[in-house]
């Protein structure tokens, strides 16, 4: 059919998505709400914070996390909100409670978390490789000297984004 | 050029048989024709849509999400377009911000921008 002629809406090139330009960025997850975290996460790493968000690229930035243990939920979803697995034999179903697998892997609740929000396919599971999850304070990312966004946090639906 | 040829030059570039066998190429062009017929009409949606995610990104990070730029500047008479708010959140951003402190100072959240100030003198 030929290309566009009448579209000249910017499309990125290749160069823009380079992993060499993408900026860094810090979160403390310490006393933050599990999906409010994870939501703000999620759009840094798709690249919807940017103007020049191209949904078939990724256009996103790398997020660190850390105190991934600290991270909370609210009401009683700590003793009962389930984590289901299954490893495809019958019978194998497992499950285990929010509290439980923070005490065994917390990086996996917060991952899990994000990894739901984002994209499924090709580009998503591209996306969730710039999630950098850590247990406790320290992370081996100081080189890129990454940003502290944990304010942007929206800790309250009711309360919009600063008008 | 026959008919034949004229359907294998459409059926260029697709997978396996669809490609070489007429009865199959048959099925798979006639598919393609209409996802495109379909389509020219969806891709007007879906640029007005990535406009609007764009200027979206654009306005929250100057602390104004999206509805509320499009409330302001309408009601300011400002007739620009989603695809130019667009191009200006991303080549212009200093024309970009001036737009968006236009519709702090109308919602009441900061003071009128001085370039009015000097207009309306």
């Amino acid at each position: 059919m030929g290309p566009d002629l009448w579209n000249r809406t910017y499309y990125p090139s290749g160069s823009e998505a380079s992993p060499l330009i993408k900026p860094w960025y810090l979160v403390d997850a310490e006393g933050q709400t599990l999906g409010r975290l994870a939501t703000m996460v999620a759009m840094h790493l798709r690249g919807k914070t940017v103007a020049t968000y191209q949904p078939s690229m990724d256009m996103g930035a790398y997020v660190v996390i850390v105190n991934a243990e600290k991270v909370v939920v609210s009401g009683n979803k700590s003793t009962q909100k389930v984590y289901t697995r299954h490893t495809g034999r019958p019978g194998s179903r497992k499950e285990e409670t929010f509290q439980k697998l923070q005490a065994r892997i917390p990086e996996r609740i917060v991952e899990l978390a994000v990894r739901g929000m984002l994209p499924k396919g090709r580009l998503g599971r591209h996306l969730f490789t710039h999630l950098k999850v850590y247990k406790g304070a320290a992370h081996p990312h100081s080189a890129q000297k990454p940003a502290d966004i944990t304010a942007k946090i929206n800790k309250n639906a009711a309360t919009a984004v600063a008008a | 050029m026959t008919a034949k040829d004229k359907l294998f030059k459409m059926a260029k570039g697709f997978r396996g048989r669809s490609k070489n066998c007429y009865r199959i190429a048959k099925q798979s062009v006639e598919k393609a024709l209409q996802y495109a017929y379909r389509d020219r009409k969806q891709k007007k949606r879906d640029m007005r849509s990535l406009w609007i995610q764009r200027v979206n990104a654009g306005s929250k990070e100057h602390g104004v999400p999206y509805s509320k730029l499009i409330y302001g500047l309408h009601n300011q008479n400002v007739q620009i377009n989603r695809k130019m708010l667009s191009e200006l959140a991303m080549y212009e951003p200093y024309s970009f911000k001036a737009l968006v402190d236009q519709v702090k100072w109308m919602r009441g959240d900061a003071a009128q921008p001085a370039a009015q100030q000097a207009a309306q003198m």
